[in-house]
Order: structure tokens, then sequence, then C-alpha cells
């Protein structure tokens, strides 16, 4: 079963991001359990977990949402290569955290990113996943947890 | 550093041979600066003596001379000069030599007499200042003067000629013996310094090699200060020693500093190292253990069960800029000195991972135990039931979810979800608790605990929904476990000749229990309830034996709940009672007969006993009757009421009852066998159930 | 015939049991297993503690923490003042910490945890006998 601290982990790397990029941080909004499908939105940064928990964490996000984001930090190239690279690094700032807070116990791979086509995701037979949304400015993104 | 004994010897023994070297070499100096003095003045004296020794023989050549110059009437002034200083140097020299010590006596005291005799005629021929000639044109000769001048100098000659040899031979060995003095103080000084050499040289030895010895132990000593080091250095433990004032000395070991966060650990004082990790009272309550080892009374191997830092949470750096929680055990040992306790060794250990191992097997045998609860529970209710609690439980916490997955961002949304989630679970646990299934109602009872504390909160954010999606998470897992144990049980269940999927309790259960394992279980569970609600009773059961194996199982069901309800509404807390003139504890009485028409089970408890107006109004509560219905029931439709479904007497809510689904549940079942049931009360005296059931075809059954 | 003899054998030790527990009371005195060990009695509370005490003058005394009239802590500190040289073992299943320090600064000399195998009773008590 998953911990809360373990979770939190998760939801400070990603609230982190915001603060720390575009000095204006993300609050989270009512977590839910996911059923079905995994939803997803234009780009999706993620990392696959192995070692004590098994399974995968991503942070999923419209392009406009990407798009002020990229504005709040100076940003003028607004191009799909940048879109990718911003949920590489909200990704990025997620694992960073985790591997500070269980370095020991946790396999972290380095993110991977998908833009528009259905990603393949293996979740892990029994695992539920967690979808936490990302509330910033007007504009909702999610993250979803989903690790044994 | 310490000084082994060894060692300590060894510095003194250099010390004091240094201390010796020197009082020998200065011994050797003040003696030998004397000596040379002694030898430097003897040789002046020596070389005085000699000159003396010529003496003599000169006087006599000079008279001589003086006599002739006379005999052939030359000028002889210049010979009286010569003799005047001669017999005046003598004087002088002779004088001096008398001064010196340790001259031969005897030759000394000859030689002044010899002297005194020389000193009278030479005294004569001195005293002379005339003119020895008189002057003619033609010729010269002796004045009168002269001829007594003459004849002085010719006695002088004659008694030097005498006596020259003589005062040289005692000069001589006067001489002789002042060399010999002279020789023995050169030898003397010879062998001082041969010595002095000889002792220098020895001690010098020694120091040397004393110093290589010391050498040795002090390379020794490095040694196992550099051991002491690296063990520091290398052990997993904390250690360090404290100081009467609680103060840490100035050796500690390296794992301290991941422990701790800090390296000035020198001179810190126990307190301040733990001011903040430890809460206050367990701070002091640690310097008052420590400061009982310092003390004479109390058995170091006899306190360790009371130290109070057996097992401290900490919270510490984990060396990627994080912290994580670990847990660490403090040892302390006395360190005795030669006048009682010297230092107190403190051994910190990381027990992390042993303190996580228990707790894991702590949750594993809880979980076993709740798994045990979940599986009575299961097999005590009806599958049908079960299964169908399961569905709506399902249906109930999809609901849950979806009233999570509303989008919110403000207090209010947040907190409109809370009502709607209470009432969700709040049925679910009823429900639960009504099947007896104890691990479901828990875990639900526990969200219900999490929605009344965010309910008391001004500010709710997404972040106090991340325990509550969890608990979700868990309470949905553990329903999966459930259905996947009902699948189980119930392919245990089915019969060859019943039709597949459907579930035929009785088999399962004539399987199990005999009225043995019945009378066993049922007192084992007024024992658990008696403990589980402070309850004082015994259980009387009697003729269970009796009871056709068509029936036991349901009279098993019906039993346990009647059990419940009896500990739960029946039997009083034990002031209750006392203050109700009863005595002792309670009794329940369960008896099973034969009777005519078949089989009559008599269940009473000597408690409360029902009140008619108390369950109209629990009635009218719950919505099962309106208040004009209420009033019209006499007391025997009253007591009925216990029979109708979802009725309960109690508000409060506990694990056992509080939706009192328990005698809907028997009613039906003693129903479905084809039986009645009804209650007598006499309130405050006893409740009294009477079940009537037909008789079984035997032959049937077997 | 009356050949006492002392030299070369050990005093016998004293024993004064304290607990308000019959059941700890009689297992403390089965389970123990000198032979120069002599309980000289057994007492349920603080006050019966110290008038035994008096009688018997006992060297050794197991005592309880938790009991009626007079409590251990209170039971320790007369004793040690009646009787400084007398070894006291608290045997408690008290979880305090901080109660069981106290008893020791008022001069118990060990403490022993509720509840404790046999083999722990005796090397207690070895170790406050010898």
């Amino acid at each position: 079963m998953l911990r809360e601290e373990e979770l939190k982990t998760f939801v400070d790397g990603t609230t982190r991001y915001f603060e720390v990029a575009a000095q204006q941080p993300a609050s989270i909004g009512s977590p839910y359990l996911l059923e079905g499908e995994p939803a997803m939105h234009d780009y999706t940064g993620m990392i696959n977990v192995s070692g004590k928990r098994e399974g995968v964490v991503y942070f999923t996000a419209p392009r406009a949402m990407l798009t002020v984001l990229l504005m709040k930090m100076q940003e003028s190239d607004f191009s799909h290569e940048s879109m990718r690279d911003l949920v590489g690094e909200v990704a990025n700032t997620i694992s960073g955290n985790a591997r500070r807070d269980f370095g020991h116990d946790f396999v972290i791979s380095v993110p991977s990113v998908f833009a528009g086509e259905k990603p393949q995701i293996n979740r892990p037979t029994g695992a539920r996943a967690f979808v936490i949304p990302i509330h910033w400015r007007s504009h909702s993104a999610k993250l979803v947890v989903s690790l044994t | 550093m310490l000084l082994s004994g060894a060692d300590r010897n060894r510095r003194l023994l250099t010390a004091a041979a240094g201390i010796l070297l020197a009082a020998v070499m200065g011994l050797v100096l003040i003696v030998g600066f004397r000596l040379a003095t002694q030898i430097r003045a003897s040789v002046g004296t020596l070389q005085q003596a000699s000159e003396l020794e010529a003496y003599p023989s000169a006087i006599s050549e000079q008279l001589t001379a003086l006599r002739q110059r006379l005999d052939t009437l030359e000028y002889t002034g210049h010979v009286h000069g010569e003799l005047d200083s001669s017999v005046r140097g003598f004087n002088r020299d002779f004088t001096v030599l008398e001064h010196q010590k340790g001259l031969d006596p005897a030759a000394m005291h000859a030689a002044t007499a010899l002297w005194g005799n020389y000193t009278p005629v030479l005294a004569k021929v001195l005293s002379y200042h005339g003119e020895p000639y008189s002057d003619t044109a033609t010729n010269s000769s002796l004045s009168r003067s002269g001829r007594v001048y003459y004849a002085h100098v010719r006695r002088a000659e004659l008694f030097a000629q005498a006596n020259a040899a003589a005062l040289h031979g005692e000069l001589a060995l006067v001489s002789a013996s002042l060399q010999a003095r002279t020789a023995a103080a050169a030898s003397r000084l010879r062998w001082l310094l041969s010595g002095g050499v000889l002792a220098v040289l020895l001690l010098g030895l020694a120091a040397a090699y004393l110093q290589v010895a010391r050498g040795r132990g002090e390379r020794a000593a490095r040694d196992a200060q550099d051991q002491t080091r690296d063990i520091l250095a290398t052990v997993r433990e904390g250690l360090f020693l404290l100081d009467a004032d609680y103060r840490i000395g100035a050796v500690w070991s390296q794992a301290l500093t991941s422990m701790f966060g800090r390296s000035d650990f020198a001179g810190l004082t126990f307190e301040e190292l733990l001011r903040d990790k430890v809460p206050p009272e367990t701070l002091n309550t640690a310097m008052k253990f420590i400061k009982l080892l310092w003390g004479e009374r109390a058995h170091e191997n006899l306190m360790k069960s009371i130290n109070p830092l057996g097992q401290l949470e900490v919270s510490m750096d984990n060396g990627r800029g994080g912290k994580e929680t670990r847990y660490l055990q403090f040892d302390f040992h006395r360190v005795m000195g030669p006048k009682g306790v010297k230092h107190v060794l403190c051994a910190v250990g990381d027990i992390t991972s042993s303190v996580l191992l228990a707790r894991e097997l702590h949750e594993a045998q809880e979980n076993a135990h709740s798994q045990l609860d979940m599986m009575v529970g299961m097999l005590h209710s009806d599958p049908l039931q079960l299964g169908s609690f399961l569905d709506s439980a399902s249906a109930g916490l999809k609901h849950v979810n979806a009233i999570l997955k509303e989008p919110a961002r403000t207090h209010a949304e947040f907190s409109k979800k809370l009502a709607g989630l209470a009432r969700e679970l709040h049925s679910m646990k009823g429900e639960a608790s009504a099947l007896n299934l104890m691990s479901i109602a828990q875990r639900v009872h526990h969200l219900e605990d999490m929605l009344a504390e965010l309910k008391g909160r001004s500010e709710l954010t997404g972040n106090d929904f991340l325990p509550l999606v969890l608990k979700l998470d868990e309470l949905l897992a553990h329903l999966r476990g459930v259905r996947e144990m009902t699948l189980k049980l119930s392919s245990l269940r089915e019969q060859p000749d019943s039709p597949e999927g459907t579930i035929s309790a009785p088999a399962l259960r004539s399987a199990t229990a005999g009225p043995e394992e019945l009378t066993a279980t049922l007192q084992s569970l007024a024992r658990k309830l008696a403990q589980d609600h402070g309850k004082d009773f015994t259980l009387a059961l009697t003729g269970l034996a009796q009871c056709p194996p068509a029936y036991l199982g349901t009279l098993k069901d019906c039993l346990i709940q009647m059990l419940r309800n009896a500990a739960v509404h029946g039997i009083e807390a034990d002031e209750v009672r006392r203050a109700g003139a009863k005595n002792g504890g309670g009794q329940v009485r369960v008896e099973f007969r034969r009777v005519e028409s078949g089989y009559e089970l008599t269940f009473e408890d000597d408690g409360a006993g029902l009140s008619p107006e108390a369950l109209k109004e629990a009635a009218v509560r719950k919505n099962l009757l309106s208040e004009e219905q209420a009033a019209q029931l006499d007391n025997r439709a009253a007591l009925a009421l216990i029979f109708k479904p979802g009725f309960s007497t109690r508000n409060e809510v506990s694990m056992d009852a509080g939706r009192g689904a328990g005698m809907d549940v028997v009613a039906r079942a003693v129903y479905g066998l084809g039986g009645r049931i009804g209650v007598s009360t006499n309130p405050g005296r006893y409740t009294r159930f009477k079940i009537a059931l037909p008789a079984v075809d035997e032959t049937a059954v077997a | 015939m009356d050949t006492a003899q002392d030299t070369g054998t050990r005093r016998t030790v004293k024993l004064l049991i304290v607990d308000d527990s019959n059941i700890v009371r009689r297992r403390i005195e089965r389970s123990q297993q000198f032979d120069d060990l002599e309980v000289v009695g057994t007492a349920a509370n603080g006050i019966e503690a110290l008038e035994l005490a008096r009688r018997t003058d006992p060297d050794l005394v197991t005592m309880d923490l938790t009991m009626p009239q007079m409590d251990g802590i209170e039971c320790i500190t007369q004793l040690v003042r009646l009787k400084p040289e007398v070894r006291i073992l608290v045997i408690s299943a008290l979880a305090d910490k901080a109660t069981a320090v106290e008893a020791m600064e008022r001069g118990a000399n060990g403490f022993l945890n509720k509840p404790f195998t046999d083999r722990q009773l005796n090397e207690a008590i070895a170790e406050l006998m010898y």
C-alpha cells in the first residue's frame, strides 16, 4: 500500500516546479482513484519506478497550460519541442524529490515524454492509480501515481 | 593519550640518566679544575726550586772570582754587584718557597739552617762599600779596608766551598719532593679524566638505549593511536565518553556525524546533543538515568530495561538533501577508574532496520488477525447476504470516488463533498457491522473518523484529501480480498447435486461444527464479549447435544447474535448491577430441549430487560413507525418491534452492536426453518427469548 | 550434636517479596533457585513491607511499584532510610520510564520488567546477591 508521505513527495515535487519556475504556486484539487483508462492531456512526462515499489508516475498537461507556463518563464519558443521539454522537466523534478526522500528504496528511471500519441503505460497489476488534479491559474493538469 | 606503565618507567629512567650525566660532568670539571690549578702552582714552585739549586755554586764561583780580582788588584765593583743580586735573588725565591705547602719538611729545615749560616758570612762581604785599593803613581796596593774586605771574601769563599754542595743537596731534595707531588696530582687528574670519560660513555650508552627503547614505545603508542582512530572512523556505533558534567570527551566515533548531523562533539553536553531531538521530559528522565550510573547503588545490568533512550526516533539527513526517520538506541556503560566511576561510555546504535522489521511483523500479525476476524465474520454470515453486501459496497465506493472526482478548488467546494461522503460510508458501515464483517466495518469507521476531523477544519485543500483517497484505496483492496475469499468459500460450499452457483449454507455448517464445537465457540465468544465490553457474566449451556445436525448451523448463527445482544444491551455494567442490588456477575442461560412438537430453545439473560416505551421511541426515531402508530401499540406488540428489520436501541456506535441487525436476522432464520420466536421481559430483571422449532425427519437428515 | 560451622559457607541471604498480587509473590518464591536464599516474608503493600523489614531484617527486597496503601516509590524511600544497606530489585510492569528512573533515584538497585522469565529473575537476584 502506498503511504501518505510517498504520495505527498510526488505531489510536492509537482507543485514545487510551478512555484520555482513560474513564481506562482500550483494548488492541488480533489484527488480520486482512476477507473478505467488513464486520462491524458496533450503532453505527458513519465517516470518508471522499481525497487520497493513498482509502477509509474506521470504528469500530463494540456497545451494551453504549458504555453502560459512557458510565457511566465520568459520563454518565447512555444514549439512542440519546448512543450515536450517542459513536461520532461516537471517529471524530472518529481523524480528528484522522490530520490531525495526514498533514494534507498526506489529505483527511478529517466523521464520519458509523450505527446499526442497514446503512451505505452505498464501499470502493474493490482495497483490502482491515484489521480491528483493540479490547478494552476485557470488551467488544470493531472498527476497520476500508480505504484504497488 | 594514555601512558602505559612501562612507558612511564622508561621516561623516568631517561630523566635519571640525564641528571646523573650532568652531575658526573660537573664533578669532573670542578675536581679537574682544582687539580689543574694545583698542578700549575706546583710547577711554578718546582721551577723556583730548580732555580734555587743553581744559586749555591753561583755564589761560590762569584766569591772565587771576587777573591781572584782582589789578588790581581782588578776592578771588583761589578762582581760585587752580581754577588749582591744573587744573594738577594736567593733570599727572595727562598722566602717564596718557604711559604709553599707540602714540601719535604726535613730538607726544607736543613736548607733554612744552612742558609742561615751563609747569611752572616755573606753579609760581611756585601756590607763593604769602600775603595779596596790605594793607588800611588807607580803602584797600587790593597787599602786598609781592602784588606779587611779581602779577608771576609776569602772566608766566605772557603765557607761557600765547604757548604755549597750541602745546600744544593738539600734544595735538590726539596725539588724532588715537589716534583713527586706534581706527578701525583697529574696522575690524579689523569685518573679523574679517564673515570669521567668512562662514566660519560656509560651514561651515554644507557641514554642511547633508553632513547631507542622509548622510540620503540612511542612507535607502539602511535600505532595504537592509529588503530584507535581507524576503529573510531569505521565502527557503525556512535561511541563517546561522558564525564561527570555530562560532557562528551575529545574522542568519539565518526558514526556520530551522520547520526546527529554535526561534528563538534568534543566538550558538548549530552543535553545539548539531544535537545532538539528528544521531548524535554524524555531528556530529563535520560539525564537522571545517566546520573544513576555515577552513583553506587544502581546495578548497570539491572537498569537496561528502564533506559529512556532505548529506542529514539530521530529525523536525519539522508545524504541527498532530504530527511528520513531513523531509530537510535543509546546504551550506557560505566567506565571504572581507581576512584570509582571515571566516565560513562555511551554507545549509539542505529536500530532502524530491526525496529521496522518488528513493526512489519506486528503489522503482519495484525493483518492475520483481521483476516481471521474477516473469515469468522464471513463464516457466520449468509453467503447470499454477503454477496449482495459486497455488490452494494462496491457501488457505494464507486459513488464515493465519483464524489471525490468532482473538481474542487475552494474550501466551499471541498466542504460540500464531506456530507455526501459521510452518508455513503455510514450506511456501508452499518451493513458491514450487521454482517459481522468487522475488518470492513473498522476500515469504514476509520474513514468516517477522518471525515469528521476534516469537517472541523476552517480551510480545506486537496492536500487534506490525500489521506482519504489512500484509505479508500485500502478499503477497496480489502473488499477485493473479501470477494476473493468469498469465491473460495463458495466453491467449498458447493454440493455435487446442487445446481451450479447456488450456495447451500447448511451443508458447510453441518460439516464444520458439531455441538461440542458450538459450545466451545459460544463460550469463547462470551469471554471475548465480556472482555471487550467490560461486562462480567457467565454463559450456561444445556442440552445442545440434542440439537439435530440440520438445525445446528442456523442455531449457531442465532445464538451468536443473541449472545452479542445480551452482552451489549442486556447485561448491565458492574456498577449498574450493584446499584440494582444484583449479586455478582450476570447470567446468560441457554437451554435446548426436545418437546412434543419438536424442539425448544430458551435464551435468557438476567440483565436490564426490555422497555416497551424505549423500543417504541427508538422505532419512531428510526422512522419505522409514526408517533400515532406507536401510541397504539400494546406492550407485546412493542416488544415485537425488536424483530423488525433495521431496528436498534442504541444511538452510540460501537463495533459489536449499533445498528442492531441482530434480532431481525434471527427471526428470519427461525421462520426459514419453519419455527417461531417470541420474547418476554421484566424490566430490570431479565429478557427471555423462546424459539420453537419443528421436529425433523431424522432419517432424511442422516 | 551441635557442630554448627559458619566458616567457608556463605551467609544465607534473606529475601523479602513485596507485590500486591498473590500470583506474582508465589511466582517469585517458586522460581528463585538459590540454596542460600531464604524468603523471610511476603508483603502485599508498602506498609506491610516496612513492618516486615523491621522484623525480619532482609538483605534483598523485590518490590512492586503500583500497590494499594503505600506504593513502591514511597516504600523504597522509607526502606532505604530504615536500612541503607538493603538491596532492592524493582519488579514492575510499569511502562513509564520516568517513574522507573525515579524508583532507582530513590535507592532501588535494579529493575526487572514484568513479565519476566525464571532465568531473568534468577540472573537479577544473582547480580544483587553477590
